[in-house]
């Protein structure tokens, strides 16, 4: 009987909660204020790589926006303040899935902003598409999203598409001769690390190991072993940041140094990568990326904004991607003068505006193209961009220097 | 050829031991709280987080050194198991028809303290991976080489066990947490204090738990939700070991770790596949585990 007692408690707990759910979120009868809803990774796995990648970009845009009084729209003729509502999907891409639709449909948000993750963000794309909002691509971008192409997204984020012929070419230019590359066993490691061996052998890099590994493995040291007794140059694995600390700790403990290191989804973040390993534990370290505050007088501007807001460096992979992304997004509901989600997106798929990074611009398939930078490496504290061209803040580094003795 | 042969094996070997040692830290806690206290204690992997992330603050913020950290991390995290079962679990076994009544509703309660657990530890660490580095460098055995920080680890797993088992076999708490295991009631009839017993060794089930984890935070990086990954591996050792067994716990863990070590050295995307399998194999060959009666 008394166990039946705590059910009912709880039961009418929860009831409770789903009634008082909605009357909170009814919406004012003027327009006083534009509401923009994300579900995105609180808690769970992914919670961490939010917080380090991107997660705070849309926090510190929707402050710097409302600073500001808001964005203008002609249709009301004010400025509204953004109010960014959040859900936590719980790392579940069946949950965001629910709650994306539970934003368009129930909470009726005027925009939407991306999920994290590619997986999540393949997910998410469809549901935007089918109710016609605007879907602007965050951390996260599968080929097999191109495919689609789907109107209402746009994708804003570089990847191996573009990051893999430029690493092939800087290798290249430094004189690489033979590679190892390990991949992670999930849409990540098919689409990056695989999408990479075509490169390197098209620029005569030798590829002499390419193995997989499941996410959650506890030991990659036989992988770094079987790479140092094949004595290659280059040491490429296509990560997330779970397997890239774990490699680059164990790589660092058995003194394991190859002439280059890369890892795709890490090195980019200041807090986590050379936080915990120290500015010369990571330096001459490569990683998908990339910019710096040398990239533009905005993206020095970003750095110090985010700075002065978190305490900490922004992410050198995607956050001036977003940033711009969202400026280039607000001087299109400018230009529309309206909410409406069609006259926003064509907008938005023909216009070009100066942002941050710089003129700012999709091309015909809705992807973003002028990318800051493809391929960065740690010197002296900086991710600096070494990709070949104009984009560049500094040469590579190579060889790398050994890992620092403890 | 031949001494590279033996090289690699003693690579193998040793790689798996160094895992295998952690795992079997952990699964005798495991193993204590169910096989003795009746708990199937779903948030077993959060005591082991807490255990690695007091370590990290400890370590970083006051500079102690992690073998120390072990004195203050073990004592805490045993205080909070004992005082859980004393109040939360205590209550749920007396108001369970059966002990079988009470293994469903424990584990529903480890579900919540899973969940309450965690996000406690969200809002006190934040979400994001954590880690630090100490005795970072390699270390040559007989050709092979190693992290000196791993092999530390090794040892403090063995230590751990050997005095745990001494402690079990020598003493007269552990003569009562036997009798305990084997029946409690019967065992309460004989004078044993059971609720008292119940909840040490739930206690200590955390603090193996704890002093795992700290162990963990040496080698590995830790975020707040890392805690069920190695619930499971407990699992499938408790299992592995055979139900109850303390030495069984002990025994699967390295088994486990040296099994992970060969495949990762063949294929490395197999290597989780393994664990499952090697679960599969022994509940279809011997349902009882390796030193299970």
């Amino acid at each position: 009987m008394k166990n039946k007692g705590w059910i009912w408690i709880f039961v009418i707990t929860v009831a409770l909660l789903f009634l008082a759910g909605p009357v909170g979120a009814k919406e004012a009868a003027v327009k006083d204020k534009i509401r923009i809803g994300q579900a995105i990774s609180l808690s769970g796995p992914l919670a961490g790589a939010v917080a380090i990648a991107g997660g705070p970009i849309y926090e510190l845009w929707v402050e710097e926006v409302n600073k500001n009084g808001g964005i203008y729209v002609k249709e009301y003729g004010k400025k509204l303040p953004v109010e960014l509502i959040r859900y936590d999907d719980k790392s579940d891409i069946g949950t965001m899935t629910n709650l994306l639709e539970k934003l368009i449909l129930e909470d009726k948000v005027d925009f939407v902003f991306p999920p994290w993750g590619t997986a999540w963000l393949f997910a998410a794309a469809p549901i935007a598409n089918k109710y016609g909002y605007i879907l602007i691509g965050g951390p996260g971008g599968a080929l097999k999203l191109k495919e689609l192409s789907l109107p209402y997204f746009f994708q804003v984020l570089n990847f191996s598409e573009t990051q893999a012929p430029a690493l092939a070419d800087i290798f290249k230019g430094v004189g690489v001769k033979s590679v190892a590359v390990i991949s992670r066993g999930d849409l990540h490691g098919i689409e990056y690390g695989n999408a990479m061996v075509p490169y390197f052998k098209k620029k005569g890099i030798d590829v002499k190991m390419n193995k997989s590994f499941p996410p959650g493995i506890k030991d990659l040291s036989p992988m770094l072993k079987e790479a140092k007794s094949l004595n290659v140059d280059a040491f490429v694995a296509a990560a997330y940041p779970d397997g890239g600390m774990l490699l680059t700790g164990q790589a660092m403990e058995l003194g394991i140094d190859f002439n280059a290191f890369f890892i795709s989804v890490l090195p980019f973040s200041p807090k986590l990568y050379r936080g915990t390993f120290g500015a010369q534990g990571v330096e001459g370290v490569m990683g998908g990326g990339a910019w710096n505050a040398k990239t533009s007088p905005g993206a020095k501007e970003l750095v110090d904004k985010f700075v002065a807001r978190f305490k900490e460096e922004p992410d050198y992979w995607g956050g001036l991607y977003y940033w711009s992304s969202l400026q280039h997004f607000q001087q299109a509901i400018e230009k529309a003068g309206t909410l409406n989600q069609k006259k926003i997106r064509d907008i938005m798929a023909k216009e070009k505006f100066n942002t941050a990074l710089g003129p700012f611009w999709y091309d015909k398939d809705r992807y973003f193209v002028n990318h800051p930078g493809e391929i960065g490496q740690w010197q002296k504290g900086v991710f600096e961009v070494i990709d070949p061209g104009p984009k560049r803040t500094a040469p590579p580094e190579y060889p790398k220097p050994p890992w620092p003795k403890k | 050829m031949g001494s590279y042969m033996m090289v690699t094996i003693l690579d193998v070997v040793i790689s798996g031991l160094l895992l295998g040692g952690i795992y079997a830290v952990t699964a005798v806690g495991l193993s204590l709280q169910y096989g003795v206290a009746r708990v199937l204690n779903i948030a077993h992997g959060e005591f082991i987080m807490l255990g690695a992330f007091i370590t990290y603050s400890l370590y970083t913020r006051f500079g102690i050194n992690p073998l120390i950290c072990f004195a203050i991390c073990g004592p805490l995290v045993f205080a909070v198991g004992f005082i859980l079962y004393r109040t939360l679990f205590t209550r749920l076994r007396m108001s369970s028809p059966t002990p079988g009544a009470f293994e469903g509703n424990s584990m529903l309660a480890c579900f919540g303290l899973l969940f309450i657990i965690q996000n406690v530890a969200i809002l006190i660490w934040g979400a994001d991976i954590k880690g630090y580095t100490y005795l970072a460098f390699p270390v040559d055995l007989w050709g092979a080489r190693f992290a000196a920080n791993r092999l530390v680890t090794l040892g403090f797993a063995l230590a751990i066990c050997l005095v745990f088992y001494l402690f079990l076999a020598n003493t007269r708490l552990g003569k009562a947490i036997r009798a305990a295991a084997q029946d409690p009631d019967t065992a309460g009839l004989m004078g044993v204090r059971i609720n008292q017993v119940l909840a040490l060794c739930f206690g200590f089930g955390a603090l193996m738990a704890g002093l795992g984890g700290a162990l963990i935070s040496i080698s590995y990086k830790i975020q707040p939700t890392m805690g069920l990954e190695y619930t499971m591996i407990a699992l499938i050792v408790i299992v592995l070991g055979g139900l109850g067994s303390i030495p069984g716990s002990f025994v699967g863990g390295l088994v486990l770790g040296l099994v992970g070590s060969i495949v990762t050295h063949i294929e490395p995307g197999l290597s989780l596949v393994a664990y499952y399998v090697i679960f599969m194999l022994l509940l279809l060959i011997k349902p009882t585990g390796i030193l299970g009666k």
